[in-house]
């Protein structure tokens, strides 16, 4: 097998690079473009060798796009991860494991450190350094095989995450996911943890069904809310008013909004200002993938200036072939290789999972915990399926796309009851082609064809 | 012994669906239902009829299903989807409204398939996953008021407390003499066995209540009297205890395994067989009455619940064990229902020295000799253990 060289930054960057802004975060401390590029271009590459693996199969590949250099400082947040959660929790910071794909306000409003499942796999990877992509892969497969051998292989790779905890292998203080519609395996993973030997706490906010017009179901979230930020602040010792859990959703819509403009921005270009690496990364800055919403936030205000550039200079984002397939991408926890589908000519232009409570502020007066359930309520994606697809569409059009994959994890029971759903009201409402693909790599970079033929199979259909 | 009254079931089965065209006829409305937690009382209080739906066993009506969901889905949804799809079904076909309670996800989004997919109305009923909390109780009142409502606009009239109350005396008439019939089933050398007291409750999806009723009180007279003439000499057996997803009406493949390798199935914990009828006592004949009985009795496994030593379904399991005199339990996952099949090695760990078998199935056949090995083999050795344990 040829080795591919591993990716770097290069040198011509760097000048260009450190005279942009550093990083903010929520414990007031700062770090410079500086700091970041010696990072990522000394420290990272030895620390964590399998993040620059530059081959074609690593779903966690930087961008190629060097010149997007917000993406450079999402990098650096990615891997920075694991050393900010770990010394948050040495202060006391109690850490807390959450579903994906909803606001955690109410957790960093408590303060507690959230982590979904993909961010504890990803932290559970990172604490032995050094590793190749195969062996980060290993080590992760190996956690997950242990979930797999003693819950079951039914299971998706969420698993892996409950078994890092139940391994030791990092260390959760509560483990208080809110429920949804789309997750078929969080809660019960979540009870498994009742016959284990570890004590950690548990706790779950429900997420009712056809909730719509039934305003017992915000009421019966909201006291649950109660319940949970009550739980988190006797772990953080934080006193709870109505005041601190207003300043973090007023943090956190800030960063919604910051995410809807740029979607806004981005899908109104005539040529996609960034690749579908960057432009997903935005989202994910939007929904919590790094740990820390005020340098999320930072970050966000940094991309949307270089991406307002771009689009006035109609500059076309590094590795976007020409005249792009455009794909929507559904679904969750799973999505296609971004690098495989750019060759095959397309570029992703949305997410509704991702997009999904990014789409949803919370009102900034009134009662905090109500106003969450409110709006974890108006999540598009956790409505009745018709509802959902509806949205979708809508989506669909504005964003341009010119055909839908509807990815899902094996064992992810809830969206593979709807994948078929989704993509024939998609398709009628929409006018574009869609397809669903069934993931079972779980986790793997290698032996993924399967999948990956579907969807290429897919893109020269488009 | 043949039990005249069984054939007085099957003979009043086969009459149901002509009688229910009769009486649709005659503008009455027939609401199919499925789940565990769908208060049937109500339905019953306002001059509707209701059917409990949801067949297994058929592998042809999955693959009919599968074409609109995933085959990664349970096989029972997948199953009662291929129903509704073919709508070849008696009762699937006269359904007027088709009521889902939300206690298992998966049947959640079967409601909402059937209802785009094949036009059928349909009413779903929220049920709170923190269901042992006071705010989740809050909220299951007002999803039954809501319930309610919507069943009162359907049938066109309005929930009478003296129907209701009528109603729920029927229905708790029916519990007893389901229970009745299990003590009986568990007896020694008993006067029907478990296979029959299945398909009585099977009959009870379709029959009306009031006739059902009557035949379960004729069923147990008949065992009654004929209890005394029972005698023989006690073999040694395997009594198997059932456990896990549900066996619906029309799923035979585990029981017959168990029967035809000379198992004895003694007791279940299943949705679909004693556990829903265990435990329900509504003491105010109100719909927040009905929300608090039915929240209170033996949860279902979709239901997360996060302190083990306090479990009430798991308290339960270990009872009925006991209360059947159980020798060995077979604990039977559906494919893709993570419910139960999460929780088999923790059912295990919790049973401790019960010998315990997991069956992962799915409704195919292609999997009946490794199933027929394994079966046989528990079944060895349980009746290996006893009789050691009578030689001692
Ligand atoms: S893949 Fe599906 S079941 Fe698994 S964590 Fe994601 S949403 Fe939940
Ligand atoms: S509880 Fe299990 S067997 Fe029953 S419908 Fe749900 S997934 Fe299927």
């Amino acid at each position: 097998m040829a080795i591919t060289a591993p990716f770097s930054y290069p040198e011509s960057i760097k000048e260009k690079f450190i005279a942009t802004p550093g990083l903010k975060f929520k414990d007031g401390s700062t770090v410079s473009s500086a700091e970041i590029w010696e990072f990522m271009t000394k420290e990272a590459p030895r620390r964590f060798p399998y993040a620059f693996d530059a081959g074609a199969n690593n779903m966690g590949r930087f961008s190629d796009d060097v010149n997007f250099l917000s993406g450079i400082k999402r990098g650096y947040l990615t891997l920075t991860l694991k050393d900010r959660i770990m010394k948050e929790h040495a202060a006391g910071t109690p850490t807390v494991l959450v579903q994906g794909g909803q606001a955690m306000d109410a957790y960093y409003a408590a303060g507690g450190l959230p982590v979904r499942p993909g961010l504890v796999m990803q932290w559970a990877r990172n604490m032995e350094e050094g590793l190749s992509l195969r062996q980060s892969e290993t080590l992760g497969l190996n956690i997950l095989e242990s979930g797999r051998r003693k819950i079951s292989i039914d299971a998706c790779n969420q698993i892996a995450a409950h078994a890092a905890i139940d391994n030791k292998v990092v260390p959760i203080d509560l483990i208080a996911p809110f429920l949804c519609l789309r997750c078929s395996d969080m809660s019960f993973l979540v009870e498994t943890h009742r016959n284990r030997e570890h004590d950690i706490p548990r706790y779950l906010v429900d997420y009712p069904v056809d909730h719509e017009n039934k305003p017992w179901a915000a009421e019966y979230i909201a006291t649950e809310l109660r319940e949970l930020i009550s739980k988190i602040a006797a772990l953080s010792g934080r006193i709870i008013t109505d005041e601190v859990i207003f300043d973090e959703i007023k943090l956190e819509n800030r960063g919604r909004r910051i995410a809807t403009e740029i979607a806004d921005l981005w899908w109104g270009a005539e040529n996609p200002p960034t690749n579908s690496t960057d432009f997903f990364g935005i989202a994910f800055l939007a929904n919590d993938f790094v740990g820390d919403p005020v340098a999320a936030v930072d970050l966000l205000e940094q991309s949307k200036l270089e991406i307002e550039e771009r689009v006035r200079n109609n500059v076309k984002g590094f590795g976007v072939p020409d005249n792009a397939k455009r794909l929507y991408i559904c679904g969750s926890c799973v999505g296609p290789n971004a690098h495989h589908a750019q060759t095959a000519g397309a570029i992703f232009v949305g997410r509704d999972d991702s997009w999904s409570c990014i789409s949803v502020p919370v009102e900034e007066e009134g009662d905090p915990y109500l106003n969450i359930a409110k709006s974890m309520l108006a999540y598009p994606y956790e409505q009745r399926t018709e509802k959902r697809a509806e949205w979708t569409a809508e989506q669909v059009k504005r964003s341009r796309a010119d055909g839908v994959i509807f990815m899902y994890q094996w064992g992810c029971n809830y969206q593979s009851g709807v994948a078929r759903m989704i993509s024939d009201i998609v398709k009628e409402k929409a006018g574009v082609v869609t397809t669903f693909v069934e993931v079972g790599e779980l986790g793997r970079s290698e032996a993924t064809e399967q999948s990956t033929n579907r969807v290429e199979a897919f893109i020269e259909m488009v | 012994m043949g039990l005249k009254t069984l054939d007085k079931i099957t003979a009043a089965l086969e009459n149901r669906p002509a009688e229910l065209e009769q009486l649709r006829k005659q503008g009455k409305k027939v609401v199919g239902w499925l789940a565990y937690n769908i208060p049937e009382e109500i339905i019953y209080a306002l001059g509707l009829i209701p059917i409990r739906i949801g067949q297994g066993g058929d592998g042809r009506l999955v693959e009919v299903g599968a074409r609109h969901i995933s085959t990664k889905n349970c096989v029972f949804v997948r199953q009662v989807l291929g129903q509704f799809a073919e709508k070849t079904d008696p009762y699937i076909k006269q359904l007027d409204l088709v009521a889902i309670d939300a206690t298992c996800i998966q049947l959640y989004r079967l409601e909402e398939l059937i209802n785009f997919y094949f036009d059928y109305n349909t009413i779903v009923l929220g049920v709170p996953r923190n269901f042992a909390t006071t705010e989740g109780h809050e909220y299951f009142r007002k999803e039954v008021e809501f319930f309610t409502k919507k069943l009162e606009l359907f049938a066109g009239a309005n929930l009478e407390q003296s129907r209701l109350e009528e109603a729920i005396k029927i229905y708790d008439n029916i519990r007893e003499a389901i229970k009745t019939l299990y003590r009986y089933q568990g007896l020694d050398n008993a006067p029907l066995s478990w296979r029959q007291v299945s398909s009585v409750i099977n009959a009870g999806y379709n029959l009306d209540r009031l006739t059902y009723l009557e035949l379960l009180q004729e069923l147990i007279q008949e065992i009654e009297k004929n209890l005394s003439e029972v005698t023989g000499v006690r073999e040694i057996e395997a009594r198997i205890f059932l456990s896990g997803s549900l066996i619906p009406p029309g799923d035979t493949k585990l029981i017959d395994i168990i029967e035809q390798l000379g198992g004895r199935i003694v007791g279940d914990d299943l949705w679909s067989g004693f556990n829903f009828f265990l435990n329900l006592k509504i003491t105010e004949p109100t719909p927040y009455g009905v929300a608090d009985a039915y929240l209170d009795r033996v949860p279902h496994g979709s239901l997360p619940y996060l302190d083990l030593a306090s479990d009430g379904r798991l308290a339960n399991l270990k009872h009925q064990i006991k209360e059947f005199n159980a020798d060995g339990v077979v604990y039977h996952t559906l494919r893709y229902c993570d419910a139960f099949t999460f929780k088999a090695g923790e059912t295990k760990d919790v049973l401790g020295n019960v010998p315990f078998l997991e069956i992962h199935t799915e409704y195919s056949g292609s999997d009946i000799e490794a199933i027929r090995t394994r079966v046989e083999a528990f079944i060895e050795m349980i009746k290996s253990k006893k009789e050691i344990a009578e030689l001692v």
